[in-house]
C-alpha cells in the first residue's frame, strides 16, 4: 500500500512538471531539409555553426535539419508532402520548382514574405529566375554554380598543345592528345542528358525550346542543334569523347584524374572532390570552348522553398531570410558554395576566392534550362535521342525532328 | 451458446495479424485503386478530379509499358528457369555430401542475405565496359576468348546478360534451401527398394527424386517469379533502363511515373493491371503443375 501511495505521488509530479514545461515552452520547431554535402564541410559548417548562430539570434525557433541525399531527394520530399509530414522549408534543386510549384506545393513568396521586394533585388536575377512559375516566385536562390573546362595539365603538357578555346579547336586537340597516348579521350561526359548536351547545344546556337515555352519545333531540331549533335557524334566515332556518354565506362573523376580523360565540364564541387580523393593530380580551368552561339553552359544551383502547408510560416520565412543573409552567403562560400547576393559579386571574398573567378565569368553568359513541370520528361527525349544518334539507329535531323514532336506535346 | 463462443475463439487469434494485414496492405491495396481512378494531386489538401477508366485506356496505348513487360517477361523466364535448374542441382550435390553439408548451404545462401544494392554495384563493377572490367580481363586477357572489350552495359542483350547473371547468381541459394529440405523428406526406403529393383541414378531421379518434388517445384516457381516479376533494384543501380528503355522493367516503369513524372493516379493504373497480370499467371501456373498441392496452395 505505501509503495502504491509512493508511485502515485511520483507520477502525479512527473505528469505536473511534463505540463508545466510545455506549457512554458513556447519555442517552435522548424524542420528544413538540405542536401549539403556531408564529406567537405557543408553540412558541418550548417549544423554546427550557422544555425546555432541563427537559434541564439531567435530563441523562439528551433531549427531541425535533416541531411536528404540529392540522389533520393525529391523522391522523400514526395512521399512526406503526399503523408502531409512535409519539413516547413527545403533547399530545393533550381529544376525542380516548377513541377512542385505546379502542384501546388510551394508558398508564393510575392503574396506572403511582406519584405520579398527587397530580397528580390538584392539576389542575382537569373538564379532568382528559377523561382518563377506562372506568375509568381516560389522561392529564393541559396546558391548558384556553372560548370567550366576542366583540363588535365599533365596530359597536355605530355601533348605539347595548349588548353581549347573554341570547338573548332577540339578535333585537331583530339588527334595531338591520342598521338601522345592512342588510349586516352579528349572529353568525357557520363551520358546524352541535358546537363552534359545543353552547353555544346547553346555553344552552337541552337536551342531546345522557344524563350515563351511553347513549341520545340524549329529550336531542337534546328541546323544549329543538328550540327551540335553531329559534332558530338563526330567527336565520339573519332574516339575523342569516352564510351562513357553511352552509360558505362570509367567515371569521370576516376578517368580524368588517371590521365584517360583529358577534360571534363564540371561545377566548383569538383575541387573538393578532386582535392579529396587524387591530392596530386594538377588540372585548371578555363572557359567552356566558344562555338559560333558563344561560351554558353548551363546554370545550376539550389533554391530555398517553403512548402505551402508548413504550420510555421513566419519563423519559416526568418530562417530563409537568415539563408540568404550576407553573413551566411560569406561563410558557405568556405565550402565551395558560390553566393547569390548581388552584393558579393564584387566583395573581397569573391575575389580572393581561390576558383569562384573563372565561375563567374562562365554564368555571365550561362543560360537556365527549360522552366516546365515537364522538364524530367523533356530531358529524357533529350537523351534518347542522342541515344539514337549514337546507335546510328536514326540520323541526328530524323532523332531530332522526333524529340522536336515530343517535346512539343510535352510543353502543350 | 457454449457452441459459438468456441465458434468465435480462433477468430480472436486472427484478429491481430488480420489487423496488420489489413493497415498494411488491403487499405495501401484500396487507397491505390482510389488513386487510379482519379487525376492525383500529391498536396494532400488539393483537389483531385476524378478521371474514371481514363488512366487505364491510357495504358494499351503506351509503348513504354509494354517494353517493360516483354522485359520483365523475359527476365522472369531466363532467372526463374536458372535459379531453379542450378538451385535443383546445388541440393542434389549438397544433399549427397557426407562432410561440410551445413557449410556449403550457408555459402550458397549467403547472396540471398546480402543487399541488392551492394551486389548490383558490385556487377556493375564486373561488368565495366573498360578493358580492367574484370569480365572483360577474364575474356581478353586470362582466357583470349575475344580481342576487344565488350561493351557490357552499352546494348539491350549485353545489359541483360549482366542482370540476369545477378538474378540468378542471387536466387540459387534460396531455391536450393527449400529443395534440399523437400529432398530430405523422401523417405529413404523407396530409393533402397529402387536399387534392388535395378534402378540406376538416372532412373532414381527420374521416376523417385521428381515426382516427389513437383509440389516443391511448382512452390518454388511461383515463389520465384512473383520475385522477378518485382525486380527493380539491378536495374535501377545498373543501368538505369537504358539503352533507350530497352532494360526497363515494369516497376521500374511504374516507380518513375510516380516519383518523376508525378503522375500517380496513371502509375497506380498501371500497378493494378500489373498485378492483375501477375496474379492470372500464378494461376495458370499452379494449374498446369495439376493441382499438386504446395505450400503456395495449402
Amino acid at each position: 500500500m505505501k509503495h502504491r501511495i509512493i508511485f502515485i505521488t511520483l507520477s502525479i509530479i512527473m505528469l505536473l512538471c511534463t505540463c508545466i514545461t510545455s506549457f512554458a515552452d513556447d519555442t517552435v520547431n522548424i524542420t528544413f531539409w538540405h542536401g549539403y554535402n556531408e564529406d567537405n564541410g557543408e553540412a558541418d559548417l550548417l549544423i554546427n555553426t550557422l544555425i546555432p548562430q541563427f537559434e541564439a539570434e531567435h530563441p523562439n525557433i528551433k531549427v531541425t535539419a535533416v541531411s536528404v541525399p540529392y540522389d533520393s531527394f525529391l523522391t522523400k520530399l514526395i512521399a512526406a508532402i503526399s503523408a502531409g509530414s512535409a519539413p516547413d522549408l527545403f533547399r530545393s534543386d533550381i529544376i525542380w520548382v516548377p513541377q512542385l510549384a505546379e502542384q501546388g506545393v510551394l508558398l508564393s513568396l510575392d503574396e506572403n514574405m511582406p519584405d520579398f521586394e527587397e530580397y528580390k533585388e538584392a539576389v542575382f536575377e537569373g538564379p532568382l529566375s528559377t523561382n518563377y512559375w506562372k506568375g509568381h516566385y516560389y522561392g529564393l536562390p541559396l546558391d548558384t554554380n556553372t560548370k567550366v573546362w576542366l583540363s588535365n595539365s599533365a596530359m597536355y603538357e605530355k601533348a605539347g598543345v595548349p588548353v581549347p578555346t573554341a570547338m573548332t579547336e577540339l578535333e585537331e586537340t583530339c588527334k595531338a592528345i591520342k598521338a601522345s597516348d592512342p588510349n586516352a579521350y579528349l572529353f568525357s561526359a557520363d551520358g546524352f542528358y541535358a546537363w552534359n548536351l545543353l552547353p555544346f547545344i547553346w555553344s552552337f546556337g541552337g536551342g531546345i525550346t522557344d524563350e515563351e515555352v511553347t513549341t520545340a519545333d524549329g529550336y531542337i531540331n534546328s541546323p544549329q542543334t543538328v550540327a551540335a549533335y553531329e559534332f558530338i557524334m563526330k567527336l565520339y566515332d573519332e574516339g575523342c569523347i569516352s564510351p562513357l556518354i553511352m552509360g558505362d565506362g570509367v567515371d569521370n573523376y576516376s578517368g580524368f584524374a588517371g590521365g584517360l580523360y583529358a577534360d571534363i565540364s564540371d561545377g566548383p564541387w569538383a575541387y573538393s572532390i578532386l582535392n579529396g580523393q587524387f591530392p596530386d593530380f594538377n588540372f585548371e580551368a578555363s572557359l567552356f570552348p566558344e562555338g559560333e552561339g558563344g561560351s554558353i553552359q548551363v546554370i545550376g544551383g539550389e533554391d530555398i522553398n517553403i512548402i505551402a502547408q508548413t504550420q510555421h510560416k513566419e519563423e519559416a520565412l526568418e530562417f530563409m531570410r537568415f539563408l540568404v543573409s550576407k553573413d551566411y552567403q560569406i561563410s558557405m562560400m568556405s565550402v565551395g558554395q558560390m553566393p547569390v547576393r548581388n552584393d558579393l559579386a564584387d566583395s573581397e571574398e569573391v575575389k580572393n576566392h581561390p576558383y569562384f573567378g573563372i565561375f563567374l565569368e562562365q554564368i555571365a553568359t550561362s543560360k537556365a534550362r527549360t522552366a516546365h513541370p515537364n522538364w524530367a520528361q523533356i530531358d529524357s527525349v533529350i537523351t534518347d535521342a542522342g541515344q539514337l544518334i549514337a546507335r546510328k539507329e536514326m540520323s541526328a535531323q530524323q532523332a531530332l525532328d522526333d524529340a522536336a514532336a515530343k517535346i512539343s506535346e510535352l510543353i502543350k | 451458446m457454449k457452441q459459438l463462443k468456441e465458434k468465435k475463439f480462433p477468430y480472436l487469434f486472427i484478429l491481430p495479424g488480420f489487423l496488420f494485414l489489413f493497415v498494411w496492405l488491403i487499405l495501401p491495396m484500396l487507397s491505390a485503386l482510389n488513386i487510379s481512378l482519379r487525376n492525383w494531386n500529391i498536396m494532400p489538401n488539393m483537389p483531385k478530379p476524378w478521371a474514371g477508366l481514363t488512366n487505364y485506356s491510357q495504358i494499351l496505348s503506351d509503348s513504354l509499358f509494354w517494353l517493360s513487360l516483354k522485359n520483365t517477361f523475359v527476365y522472369a523466364l531466363v532467372t526463374v528457369i536458372g535459379q531453379m535448374i542450378l538451385g535443383l542441382l546445388v541440393a542434389l550435390l549438397i544433399d549427397n555430401l557426407i562432410f561440410g553439408k551445413v557449410f556449403f548451404r550457408a555459402v550458397y545462401y549467403l547472396p540471398v542475405v546480402t543487399s541488392w544494392v551492394v551486389v548490383s554495384l558490385l556487377f556493375k563493377f564486373l561488368f565495366n565496359s573498360s578493358p580492367s572490367g574484370f569480365i572483360n580481363y577474364l575474356l581478353c586477357n586470362v582466357f583470349h576468348i575475344i580481342d576487344q572489350p565488350v561493351s557490357w552495359l552499352t546494348e539491350a542483350n549485353t545489359s541483360f546478360a549482366a542482370i540476369d547473371t545477378l538474378g540468378i547468381w542471387k536466387g540459387i541459394g534460396f531455391a536450393m534451401i527449400i529443395f534440399l529440405a523437400a529432398l530430405q523428406s523422401i523417405p529413404q526406403d523407396l530409393y533402397e527398394s529402387a536399387e534392388i529393383d535395378g534402378g540406376g541414378t538416372i532412373a532414381l531421379f527420374r521416376y523417385i527424386t521428381l515426382p516427389a518434388l513437383v509440389p516443391t517445384i511448382a512452390t518454388v516457381s511461383v515463389m520465384l517469379l512473383i520475385g522477378a516479376f518485382q525486380t527493380y533494384v539491378p536495374v535501377a543501380m545498373i543501368t538505369k533502363g537504358g539503352p533507350l528503355h530497352r532494360t526497363e522493367m515494369v516497376v521500374s516503369y511504374i516507380y518513375n511515373t510516380a516519383f518523376t513524372n508525378l503522375n500517380f493516379g496513371y502509375s497506380s493504373a498501371l500497378s493494378y493491371v500489373f498485378a492483375l497480370i501477375v496474379f492470372g499467371l500464378s494461376r495458370l501456373q499452379l494449374r498446369a503443375f495439376g493441382g499438386q498441392k504446395g505450400i503456395a496452395e495449402k
